[in-house]
């Protein structure tokens, strides 16, 4: 487990596959190999009003984990990481009384998964409640735990096959804890706030 | 019909029908009232049964008048009557009671009555019928006494064999005190196999317990002397108990272990959990060494189906090959790996290679708990860490969830590695570590002068280990030192250098060999300079890959070049890995100078003149050091 960086990628009037497509093949031209593919899915559940103060949990999964349930409880003031099980969810069903799922926020990046190098990069198509709302790079670079000290290289790296439009600043989630261990929640908090972009977004087609 | 008809439904008859009158409607008596009925059941009453007559005159009096009574409807009086029935019975009862307590009274007294006994009619007694009888009873009593007696005389005779023979119950008792044993029926079955410890084999171990017979004890005694010097057999014991084991389980087993290189063994392991295969199928052995065997051939053949079964399952890229009783795998190119299940029933036949074969403890040893730690697992479950959780999952898989372990990480945890493979690994790991010591060996053999010895840790996995070498010259071992680790793994070999380098190396010993000279090459180097620092000298370039002169087979020489403290002398030296240690020397200012037309000045002879090389055999000293100490203090002392 490596740093990861989460980056859209403007689809610039192309349809969602059309890019997905142009960026396979410009990963495959710098000689990657297709590895499976990946999901990551975000469910909310929002507390209901008996409760009191509403708080609201968000579900993720992610391929990459695969029997790991990772949840993030926003109270409002401040965010709770949780990783755990795949018993949360269980749990979650049993708590249906408490806390309800909207369907409509449904939001998951799904797509395939390359494998570079000391590199790993999946090529997402973010769909909310299955609309399509854009594309979001994930690059890994396995050997660094620590963002400060590859986000040069990995800023390169990324710039090589996505051009100009990554940013020159670390994300915004990344930025305070640059020195900082990196693990699988910090991940999950990148897609998190990506989905909560693209949930406010208003559509930008439908996916064909 | 227009006319529907009237149904009456009525409730059976229960009172006496009185009159029917010409229509006929029944005009039933009217239902008798409480008192009416007790009186009714009083009547009834039998008093006694010497006053029948009476009673059934009475009776009849009673039912005229009830008769009478009936017809003049005075019901009243009819159930007055009833009652002086009983009331007579009953004053008739005191007046008989008072006349007796009377005659009592009189009696009493003794002296207006005596009470006689009556003469009563002797009573005919038959008399065969009372023999028939006594004999009967005789009989019975005397069958008693016969039995009671028979059971005294076995018990006595019980008692009496009991003294030289131990006895039945105890010895069951000492068998149940190691071995599980039920009853069925009428018979004793005891359980030798390892399942309760966890196995898995399908193999039943079943045994029967039997009480031994009497006529067989005269019959062992006499052939007891010859099984005695035919081998080491356990003395004769008299047991009382006998148990019998299938007939497959009978014999002795176990299991071979050979390693064969080039159709020629290395090396052979036997493994028989009772030692070097002394025990014989003796009729005569001790229950307790006769169902060790037993087990003991259960357990080899559970192990050799285990591995035979996980043979023919493994891809390996050369396949293992079950042929019969054999398993055969290569461990390493041209070296074979053969398992084979040997199994003998007759007593005389021992095996004949035990003696030729030597034993590895280790292989032996490995194997046995190899199998014990599956049977352990089978038993012991982690357990499920939420108690609702499920059962069975290890707990770094139960840890994984939360610790967010990526794919690779999951995937590694299913792994599980067959007793087979774990065999070979740990074979090839020996054969990695005998082929490690016999290069370190040989080197140090061939190599007197700079002094290589290795270190071998005692502490190691049966396939790890792990060896440190150190090279020093003996005379200067606190000059110089170079030490080298060697982790000697499955079919591996990782090295750490004296700088820190990790070198890997493949299972081919020529590689290490090659390795470890070029260390001695660079050892030397290094330990002439540093004594070139003792003694004063400088040190003024040194490279450990020299790239001029005659390409080597291996590696690269290396090289240094020194110059006295004065700087006047200057010694060079270059080892190479196969030809040794070259010395040249180098007098800067010549100590004759003649003028020529082209060196015309003495100066010039400052800027270094010719190697001369040294002939190092032929100087005094112990080792390369040595002699170096002794050519840097001539060169420094000349001066």
């Amino acid at each position: 487990m490596g740093v990861t960086i989460l980056q859209q990628f403007p689809t610039e009037n192309r349809t969602g596959p059309d890019t997905i497509e142009l960026l396979s093949k410009r990963i495959k031209a710098l000689g990657a190999m297709q590895h499976g593919n990946f999901l990551v899915d975000c469910e909310t559940y929002t507390s209901v009003p008996q409760l009191g103060h509403q708080r609201t949990v968000h579900v993720l999964h992610n391929s990459e984990q695969p029997a790991t349930v990772f949840s993030i409880l926003d109270t409002g003031t401040k965010t709770i990481p949780l990783a755990t099980d795949g018993l949360f969810d269980l749990l979650m069903m049993k708590m249906s009384s408490f806390y309800t799922s909207k369907k409509q926020t449904k939001a998951e990046s799904k797509g395939p998964r390359f494998e570079i190098g000391d590199f790993c990069v999946k090529l997402g198509t973010i769909t909310v409640s299955s609309n399509f709302k854009g594309i979001l790079v994930e690059v890994e670079y396995k050997p660094c735990v620590v963002p400060a000290m590859c986000w040069d290289l990995m800023k390169e790296f990324l710039q090589g096959f996505l051009g100009f439009s990554v940013p020159s600043t670390p994300p915004t989630y990344l930025q305070n804890r640059m020195q900082e261990l990196y693990t699988p929640i910090d991940t999950i908090h990148q897609y998190l706030e990506q989905f909560m972009i693209y949930r406010k977004s208003p559509g930008i087609g439908v996916r064909t | 019909m227009p006319y529907s008809v009237n149904i009456s439904v009525e409730a059976p008859i229960e009172n006496q029908i009185h009159e029917i009158t010409y229509d006929g409607t029944e005009i039933y008596q009217p239902p008798l009232s409480l008192s009416e009925s007790l009186s009714k059941y009083a009547q009834k009453i039998d008093f006694s049964k010497t006053s029948e007559v009476e009673v059934k005159k009475e009776f009849s009096e009673t039912t005229e008048d009830n008769k009478l009574e009936a017809d003049s409807k005075e019901t009243f009086q009819s159930n007055l009557w009833p009652w002086d029935t009983v009331r007579n019975k009953l004053r008739s009862a005191l007046q008989e009671v008072c006349v007796l307590a009377d005659v009592l009274a009189i009696a009493k007294d003794k002296r207006y009555m005596v009470l006689d006994p009556v003469q009563q009619e002797p009573l005919e007694t038959k008399s065969m019928a009372q023999i028939y009888a006594r004999k009967k009873a005789l009989s019975g009593a005397a069958n008693v006494l016969l039995t009671g007696a028979e059971r005294l005389k076995t018990s006595q005779t019980e008692a009496a064999r009991n003294r030289t023979v131990p006895d039945f119950h105890i010895e069951l008792l000492r068998l149940r005190q190691n071995w599980r044993l039920k009853k069925v029926s009428n018979t004793i079955i005891g359980d030798l196999s390892y399942r309760t410890a966890g196995s898995k084999y399908i193999q039943t171990g079943t045994f029967e317990v039997s009480k031994t017979e009497e006529d067989e004890k005269p019959a062992t005694p006499p052939s007891s002397p010859s099984p005695l010097s035919t081998g080491p057999v356990v003395p004769k014991t008299n047991t009382a108990l006998k148990v019998s084991i299938p007939s497959e389980l009978k014999g002795v087993a176990y299991i071979e272990v050979l390693c064969r290189k080039d159709q020629d063994d290395l090396c052979s392991a036997n493994i028989n959990l009772l030692g070097n295969g002394h025990t014989t199928t003796h009729p005569d052995m001790h229950w307790q060494q006769k169902l060790e065997a037993a087990q003991n051939v259960l357990f080899c053949k559970e192990l050799f189906n285990q591995l035979a079964k996980e043979a023919v399952q493994l891809q390996a890229p050369i396949p293992h090959m079950v042929v019969g009783n054999q398993i055969m795998a290569t461990v390493l190119p041209g070296i074979q790996l053969i398992i084979g299940l040997r199994h003998s029933t007759n007593v005389e036949k021992k095996p004949a290679n035990s003696g030729k074969t030597e034993h590895d403890h280790v292989l032996e040893h490995s194997l046995h708990q190899l199998l014990r730690e599956v049977h352990h697992k089978n038993t012991h479950h982690p357990f499920p860490h939420p108690a609702t959780g499920p059962l069975g999952p290890s707990k770094k898989r139960m840890c994984a969830g939360p610790m967010a372990a990526d794919r690779y990480e999951l995937l590694e945890m299913t792994k599980t590695e067959t007793l087979l493979e774990q065999i070979i690994k740990q074979a090839q790991h020996f054969f990695m570590r005998m082929r490690t010591e016999y290069v370190l060996d040989t080197i140090a053999k061939e190599v007197k002068d700079p002094l290589i010895s290795s270190h071998w840790n005692t502490l190691n996995s049966p396939t790890q280990s792990c060896v440190k070498i150190n090279i020093s010259t003996h005379g200067y071992d606190a000059l110089c030192r170079t030490p080298l680790v060697i982790h000697v793994g499955e079919k591996t070999l990782k090295c750490i250098c004296r700088d820190g380098k990790v070198m890997y190396m493949s299972y081919e010993p020529q590689e290490l060999r090659d390795l470890v000279f070029c260390h001695i090459n660079q050892h030397q180097i290094l330990a002439v300079q540093a004594l070139a620092k003792t003694m004063g000298w400088q040190s003024l370039a040194n490279s450990n890959h020299l790239g001029t002169g005659a390409v080597e087979p291996l590696g690269n020489a290396s090289s240094c070049l020194l110059a006295s403290p004065t700087g006047d002398r200057i010694i060079a030296v270059r080892c190479e890995p196969q030809s040794g240690v070259q010395v040249s020397v180098a007098h800067s200012p010549r100590t004759d100078f003649f003028p020529s037309r082209l060196v015309t000045e003495r100066k010039w002879e400052h800027l270094g003149g010719q190697f001369r090389d040294v002939r190092l055999e032929k100087m005094e000293g112990r080792n390369f050091l040595h002699k170096m100490e002794l050519l840097m203090a001539s060169l420094t002392s000349n001066s």
